[in-house]
């Protein structure tokens, strides 16, 4: 009841300052693609963020890596001619299909000789007839700099995708409105793909290149068999048999005008943007109803999971909890939760973690991964400090958490948190990027744009109770993931431990004789000395090296 | 042409939709801009702190980012370092700070019925923190450790390995050799109003500012250096890591195989060069199989190669193809097309707040680029400065890959 008077005092304080939904105009185009509109007056150029719903969560797993492809080879730049229609230029089309052919020749006969190295190798004629056809595609592409529609025109566009969207961002000069529209509908019309065989190259080795990632680890130990938890490099063979026209194939089914949002923000009205929207996007055909992707349904209460790993550079522990999707009623409770825990500098685990106790150098609370609009993660992303074991971050985090499913919020914590949480609002609607990409996001993962205001006005309705009921029901010991990385023997980069790791290879080589029993040695060494302080470990090298020393001959 | 006229008339009439720049300058001599802007109840401040050359002793690499962190971990007059954190987020105040090449900065952002209390704290920050001598250590491993963390992956590796000048790159050596004075040294030296340019951004008026100024920062004058008291003189023991040598070779098992150049960006080019070549270079496709990117600092040629391709073939492909460009130059219709674009291009600024922070200080700092010194660029200045950028004196090259391919580089 204490509580009451100043949560009342903010609320006031804020509903002078929290915006309107009115600010926000929809409108539904004939073929299904919805318009929202911010006008904001004064502004000389316009934002525009597309959304197609569905994103790496919906992609059958023949085509994994597509939406990310397309993110690369359909958006990001816009060139000349991939928004001619291929009647116009047919011979890009033909070229583009003969390449096609050729690539799959290429992949085939590798995968052959992989299989057999002593047989009579092709390879060398189809790599010259390969690059002989891309130089001539080249020639279609445009040499000059600063070809890319955009760019001259003085814009930009990116693209991004996640696990429930592709997400486009396109800024122009309030002038080419027009241009813009007319632009994306001749781009989804044609899907042109010119690009296509770079790209996927590009996709292959950047994933190739990532390598294995803490946190995919931990999603598809957390996520088993849902999409959430696959990780793309595991996927790379069927990325780079992906073929062009398949990739097309997808892009028609998933690029849909029906499930598409554009958000709009910019000096524009609806009554100027409504006909030129209506007149080239919205006469984009819609195609025949494709099946709903169906997917698993995973339990929160897997059971307690931990896997161990060696990986990176430094030891990291990472903990992930099972959590409803975006659009249950506990959703904003975990997030509040959240900001309890690790929003600034003031919070639990900063002051305690960090502060007080000195175990912890850094830690963060991410809320949905990867994705809100199916049940995701809560992950608590923690790196310990110097002389500290991931076992004792893990038992002061677990701490952490019971602390703060028994214990009573204090008032300060809470209005602390609830601040943040809508200044952070404010901050949002101040740029117009991420207000489009919060109410693209919103309507992606929760269905409905109007979600991230409605979000904003429960948080006042929130009560300390209910976040903690919120905590104790899903963040369990059930419902909890743990993954433990401990860094790679060869990845260290703390001077300290880089010159113990090579005292304790010397000394090991001189006692063991078995390289494996050597290496075990050597990372259980380091393991165990990192529970020791700086000093402490600096004492040990001297001692270790002296050991050294008086071994040599 | 008419379409660029076109672009440029436009583009020049939308312009005068965002905010108007107001001066003025405090008795202490901090100058102070404002960009009025009620759209919002928000309040957003620069405040950037000009460093020069000198201010860093030879031998001294890292002294302005140890004093950033020593700011950031330090109690403020009587407030607990805890107890600030807490005021600030209490009202959910963003505070947060930033080692740029020519200074120090500081970025705000408050809700406007906060901004009394934003900018109390900054001043506070600014003028009232107590350096703790216990903290030095900590924070000179702290400095150390961001400085050289390198990421997991190696083609971030080689790019981070690249873009850094490794003269001027923290050492556990150079951190070790800043004591206390220094420290103090510094503090007095830069720390000045006269050094300093505030702008502010948002929901308050041109009297609110200049009160809300006055009051928090008004007080700021030069100080001497202090006489360091009990001053500290531990340095970390362990040795430093001895510098690699010669060009950065990342091993890379599994991933791909990956040349790079980063051309260091010429100080003697005017910001206008600099930013229609920028333009020019970013993504120019005649390059290919080379691509090219602006990055902070510079501009990165990137050549990914096939695993059956020789090293040295590949590393002398991406070089003739810099070469190549410098050879061919621009003509003069690219230097008018990137000007057209460059125009254009001014308005997307009205979106992005920080954005219109970051060209108000820039002319408060007078490297902005302006109509008249775009105009001045010539196609002789343009290509001159295209060759002094890619000259192969100004490239940093280095390689990613197999061991055994590594192998295959020309030696340096």
């Amino acid at each position: 009841m204490r509580l009451l008077v100043p949560i009342l005092i903010a609320t006031l304080g804020l509903s002078a300052q929290v915006p309107r939904q009115s600010e926000v105009q929809e409108r539904r185009l004939a073929n299904g693609a919805r318009l929202l509109l911010v006008e904001r007056r004064g502004l000389s150029a316009f934002h525009v963020t597309l959304v197609f719903r569905g994103g790496r969560a919906e992609e059958p797993t023949a085509a994994a890596g597509a939406t990310d492809l397309l993110a690369r080879t359909l958006y990001g730049a816009t060139w000349p001619e991939d928004l001619e229609h291929s009647k116009a230029q047919p011979g890009l089309e033909a070229l583009l299909k003969q390449e096609e052919g050729l690539l799959e020749s290429l992949r085939l006969e590798r995968l052959r000789l992989r299989r057999d190295p002593s047989a009579a190798s092709h390879l060398p004629s189809l790599e010259a007839s390969l690059d002989s056809l891309q130089a001539q595609l080249r020639a279609h592409f445009s040499p000059s700099p600063l070809s890319d529609l955009y760019t001259a025109r003085g814009g930009r566009q990116t693209a991004e995708a996640t696990a429930d969207a592709l997400l486009v961002h396109t800024e122009l000069p309030q002038e080419a409105f027009e241009f813009w529209c007319r632009t994306e509908a001749q781009r989804l019309r044609t899907l042109q793909l010119s690009r296509f065989s770079q790209t996927r190259a590009l996709l292959a080795g950047d994933l190739r290149n990532q390598g294995g990632q803490g946190m995919a680890l931990l999603c598809g130990a957390a996520l088993p068999g849902h999409p959430y938890g696959r990780d793309l490099t595991d996927y790379l063979p069927s990325l780079e048999a992906l073929r062009w026209s398949e990739l097309r194939a997808f892009a028609h089914r998933s690029l849909r005008p029906d499930r598409l949002t554009m958000i709009l923000i910019g000096s524009i009205s609806l009554e100027t943007a409504l006909p030129l929207v209506e007149r080239h996007l919205g006469s984009l055909p819609v195609p025949p109803d494709a099946e709903e992707a169906v997917l698993p349904e995973i339990p929160a209460d897997l059971g307690d999971r931990r896997v161990q790993a060696s990986l990176g550079s430094e030891p990291r522990l990472l903990t992930g909890w099972r959590i409803p999707s975006r659009r249950h009623p506990d959703h904003l409770a975990l997030r509040m939760a959240a900001q309890l825990l690790s929003g600034g500098q003031a919070s639990r685990l900063n002051t305690r973690l960090i502060r007080q106790k000195g175990l912890v150098r850094q830690a963060d609370l991410i809320m949905d991964l990867p994705g809100g609009q199916f049940p995701g993660l809560l992950v608590a992303d923690v790196r310990p400090a110097d002389g500290h074991s991931l076992a004792e971050i893990e038992g002061a985090l677990h701490s952490e958490i019971l602390r703060l499913q028994q214990e009573p919020i204090s008032q300060d914590e809470w209005l602390r948190a609830l601040a943040q949480l809508e200044a952070d609002h404010l901050r949002v609607m101040d740029e117009s990027a991420v207000l489009a990409r919060s109410l693209g996001m919103a309507w992606a993962e929760g269905g409905d744009w109007r979600l991230m205001e409605l979000e904003i006005q429960r948080l006042r309705t929130l009560t300390p109770e209910g976040v903690q009921a919120a905590v104790r029901t899903w963040l369990k010991p059930s419902h909890r993931t743990t993954v433990l990385l401990e860094p790679t023997p060869g990845a260290i980069q703390d001077p300290l431990e880089v010159e113990m790791a090579r005292v304790l290879t010397a000394l090991a080589a001189t006692r063991i004789t078995d390289p494996a029993q050597r290496e075990h040695l050597v990372s259980e060494g380091l393991r165990q000395l990192r529970m020791l302080s700086a000093e402490e470990r600096r004492r040990t090298l001297k001692l270790l090296e002296a050991q050294l020393t008086l071994g040599k001959p | 042409m008419r379409a660029l006229l076109l672009t440029t008339g436009i583009a020049a009439l939308s312009l005068q939709a965002q905010p108007r720049v107001q001066t003025f300058t405090l008795p202490n001599g901090l100058q102070v801009l404002l960009l009025e802007d009620h759209e919002h109840p928000l309040v957003r401040v620069r405040l950037h702190l000009k460093m020069e050359a000198t201010d860093t002793p030879a031998g001294h690499q890292g002294l302005p980012l140890l004093v950033m962190q020593m700011f950031a971990h330090s109690d403020v007059a009587d407030l607990k370092v805890e107890e600030f954190n807490r005021l600030q987020e209490e009202s959910g105040i963003q505070l947060s700070h930033t080692l740029k090449p020519d200074g120090l900065e500081w970025q705000l952002v408050a809700r406007s019925r906060d901004q009394d209390r934003a900018l109390g704290l900054l001043a506070n920050r600014l003028l009232r923190t107590v350096f703790d001598p216990s903290m030095l250590e900590i924070q000179r491993l702290a400095c150390w450790r961001q400085e050289n963390r390198q990421a997991d992956d190696p083609h971030t590796r080689l790019l981070q390995a690249l873009a850094q000048n490794p003269d001027s790159k923290p050492t556990l050596t150079t951190l070790g050799a800043i004591s206390w004075e220094d420290l103090l040294t510094f503090r007095a030296k830069v720390f000045r109003p006269d050094r300093a340019v505030l702008v502010l951004h948002g929901d308050l008026g041109l009297e609110q500012a200049k009160r809300l100024v006055l009051l928090s920062l008004g007080s700021w004058t030069v100080q001497a250096p202090p006489k360091p008291t009990d001053p500290p003189s531990a340095r970390p023991s362990n040795q430093p890591l001895a510098a690699p040598a010669g060009p950065p070779r990342i091993i890379a098992p599994g991933a791909g195989i990956r040349i790079q150049a980063f051309a260091v960006q010429p100080s003697q080019l005017t910001p206008e060069t600099r930013l229609l070549l920028r333009l020019l270079i970013d993504g120019n496709a005649t390059l290919h199989p080379v691509r090219m990117a602006a990055h902070q600092g510079g501009l990165v040629a990137t050549l990914d190669a096939e695993a059956d391709a020789s090293g040295s073939g590949a590393w002398s492909l991406l070089h003739e193809r810099l070469e190549a460009l410098c050879r061919r130059g621009f003509t003069s219709t690219d230097l008018e097309h990137a000007r057209a674009v460059w125009q254009a291009s001014r308005s997307l600024d009205s979106l992005h707040p920080e954005a219109q922070v970051d060209a108000t200080l820039a002319e408060a700092m007078g490297r902005a680029v302006t109509m008249e010194g775009m105009k001045a660029v010539s196609l002789e200045k343009l290509n001159e400065g295209l060759r002094s950028w890619l000259a192969p004196a100004n490239l940093r090259s280095g390689a990613a890959g197999e061991p055994a391919w590594l192998k295959t580089l020309p030696k340096p």
